[in-house]
């Protein structure tokens, strides 16, 4: 069943239009991924689904309800939590006042210390830096901390904007092993990557996002065998 | 001049120094949060002052009960203020939230000085002084510097202890994260404004127990204010306390060796010099 579904989007900032009618769906509990090139508007998706930019057309159905109007403090309410391109974390709090804020909406909340246990299990890292304030993490364990903002949230469907920009070989491997876990556990996963190879090896879905529309989809081990894709995102 | 003097200066100076300090926190707090330079927080001191002149002249209400009162309709008409005048215009360059809140100011102004005149008002209060060798300190201070710590203290433990608290550290911090965490970040707002009206009033109120004020008295608590949180580092409201202490001992002991009417003069002058010299604020990071 399709948790999220995407129809013919289009949105833009100003006079700009970036998404041409792109169409996605995620299915429950499946780790799907959207790779393309630079500015082609996957961010752009990403924050349009959240409420952070404003749909011009289209629909955005939620488990089943159209959700394209409501604004964005409410999403978390609902499941959809966004990891955001550049981890966005609250640099002048501490790592756990960081992980506590992921936990602010209405399911979450009364989860805290459970989920808690669950980062810090995830990323053993943050729990010896929990003290600390965030802005002074090195660039892995921010993206620790992002991911592990995200879990605090209790997410059904859990975006993530750029998993591995700027990080080592080691911690790219490692946070995708997490993603990997966290999908086995029955998490619903839409990650954006510039890895392309890495992603497809993960993902059960892809999407292809060329100049704001969809050019290719299918399953990713289908798409990682693609000439097309070997050719323009592999570099085979 | 004897030592003893000095000293009563000094005291004087600490004493109303750190009520300055909690006012200039109300606009260190505005701007920490939101980026905005409230303007009208002279005009909400002036509120703070008749607030408790009327509860105490007319209702005979203890002027420290009355503050109560006070801090609570400080923080409502905060609220008002942003929902109604600043909200709107928050993602605006910055000169449109200054012209709001200027405007805001010049309306209570207005009404102030059609209500209640510009004839100086006193609430006749006191509560006797305590003399501590040459150091002559009156009550009515040492209360108001009891209150002022207590209110800081409590600021601060409500900004890192609570939920609400952090929520504004985080609309601080980055206000796009935390409307993704779901913290409905213009109740957050409007909130933090609250409380640095809340602030603004209460340094009012404390300050009409001491001195006779008009309507228009705000006003220079308003620019000490700003010569405070650039001296502690604007957007840090610890920063203002020890600002207020330093602005008050300034004008404790600088009347000592000039005329009265030149401290504004240094004081301006040693804005516009950190300014220039430490643009972050004597206390403030970077
Ligand atoms: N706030 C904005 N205002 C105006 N234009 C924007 C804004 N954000 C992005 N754009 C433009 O929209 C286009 C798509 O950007 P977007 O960030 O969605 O691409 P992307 O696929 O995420 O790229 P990348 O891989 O570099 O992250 C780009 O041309 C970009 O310059
Ligand atoms: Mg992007």
């Amino acid at each position: 069943m399709s948790i999220l579904e995407i129809r013919d989007l289009a949105a833009g900032y100003g006079e700009v239009q970036i998404l041409w009618g792109p169409s996605l769906s995620l299915e429950e509990k499946k780790l799907t991924c959207l790779v393309g090139g630079n500015g082609v508007g996957k961010t752009t998706l990403l924050r349009t689904v959240m409420g952070l930019v404003r749909p011009w057309k289209g629909s955005i159905r939620f488990d089943g309800k159209d959700i394209s109007g409501t604004p964005a403090y409410t999403k978390a309410d609902l499941g959809l939590v966004l990891v955001p391109e550049g981890r966005q974390l609250f640099t002048e709090m501490t790592v756990e006042e960081n992980l506590e804020m992921g936990a602010t909406n209405r399911r979450a909340r009364p989860n805290i210390k459970k989920n808690l246990e669950r980062v810090y299990t995830m990323f053993p890292r943050l729990k010896e830096r929990r003290w600390q304030k965030a802005g002074t993490l090195s660039g892995g364990e921010q993206q620790m901390l992002a991911v592990g903002r995200g879990i605090m949230a209790e997410p059904i469907v859990l975006m993530i904007d750029e998993l591995s920009l700027g990080l080592a070989p080691v911690l790219t491997l490692q946070l995708f092993q997490s993603l990997r876990q966290l999908r086995q556990e029955g998490l619903t996963i839409l990650l954006v990557e510039q890895n392309v190879q890495m992603a497809l090896a993960i993902s059960d879905y892809g999407y292809v996002l060329a100049e704001g529309r969809v050019e290719m989809e299918g399953p990713a081990r289908e798409l990682a065998h693609n000439p097309h894709i070997r050719a323009a995102y592999l570099g085979l | 001049m004897s030592p003893g003097t000095i000293a009563s200066s000094i005291a004087d100076g600490l004493l109303i120094g750190i009520v300055y300090g909690i006012a200039a926190m109300g606009l260190s707090l505005i701007w920490g949060v939101m980026s905005v330079i409230n303007l009208t927080h002279g005009a909400l001191i002036s509120l703070g002052m008749f607030g408790v002149y009327l509860l105490f002249t007319t209702f005979g209400l203890n002027p420290y009960l009355a503050l109560i009162v006070v801090a609570f309709f400080g923080l409502l008409l905060g609220v008002l203020i942003y929902l109604i005048a600043i909200a709107r215009v928050i993602d605006a360059p910055h000169l449109s939230s200054l012209l709001a809140t200027f405007s805001v100011n010049m309306i209570i102004i207005g009404l102030g000085t059609a209500i209640f005149t510009t004839t100086p008002r006193d609430t006749g209060f006191s509560l006797g002084s305590v003399q501590i060798g040459p150091v002559t300190l009156q009550g009515t201070r040492l209360v108001a510097m009891v209150v002022t710590l207590i209110v800081a203290g409590a600021l601060y433990a409500f900004l890192y202890r609570t939920r609400t608290g952090k929520y504004i550290r985080a609309v601080a911090n980055n206000r796009a994260a935390a409307e993704l965490m779901g913290i409905p970040s213009t109740a957050i707002l409007a909130l933090s404004f609250g409380i640095g009206t809340m602030l603004a009033a209460i340094a009012g109120g404390l300050i009409s127990t001491f001195f006779s004020f008009t309507i228009l008295s705000g006003g220079i608590y308003e620019l000490k204010s700003f010569i405070i949180v650039v001296l502690g580092g604007l957007g840090n409201p610890l920063g203002a306390l020890v600002g207020g202490l330093i602005l008050g001992v300034l004008e404790g002991v600088l009347p000592l060796t000039m005329p009265n009417t030149w401290v504004p003069v240094i004081e301006f002058l040693l804005f516009v010099f950190i300014l220039l010299v430490r643009p972050s604020g004597l206390l403030g990071g970077k």
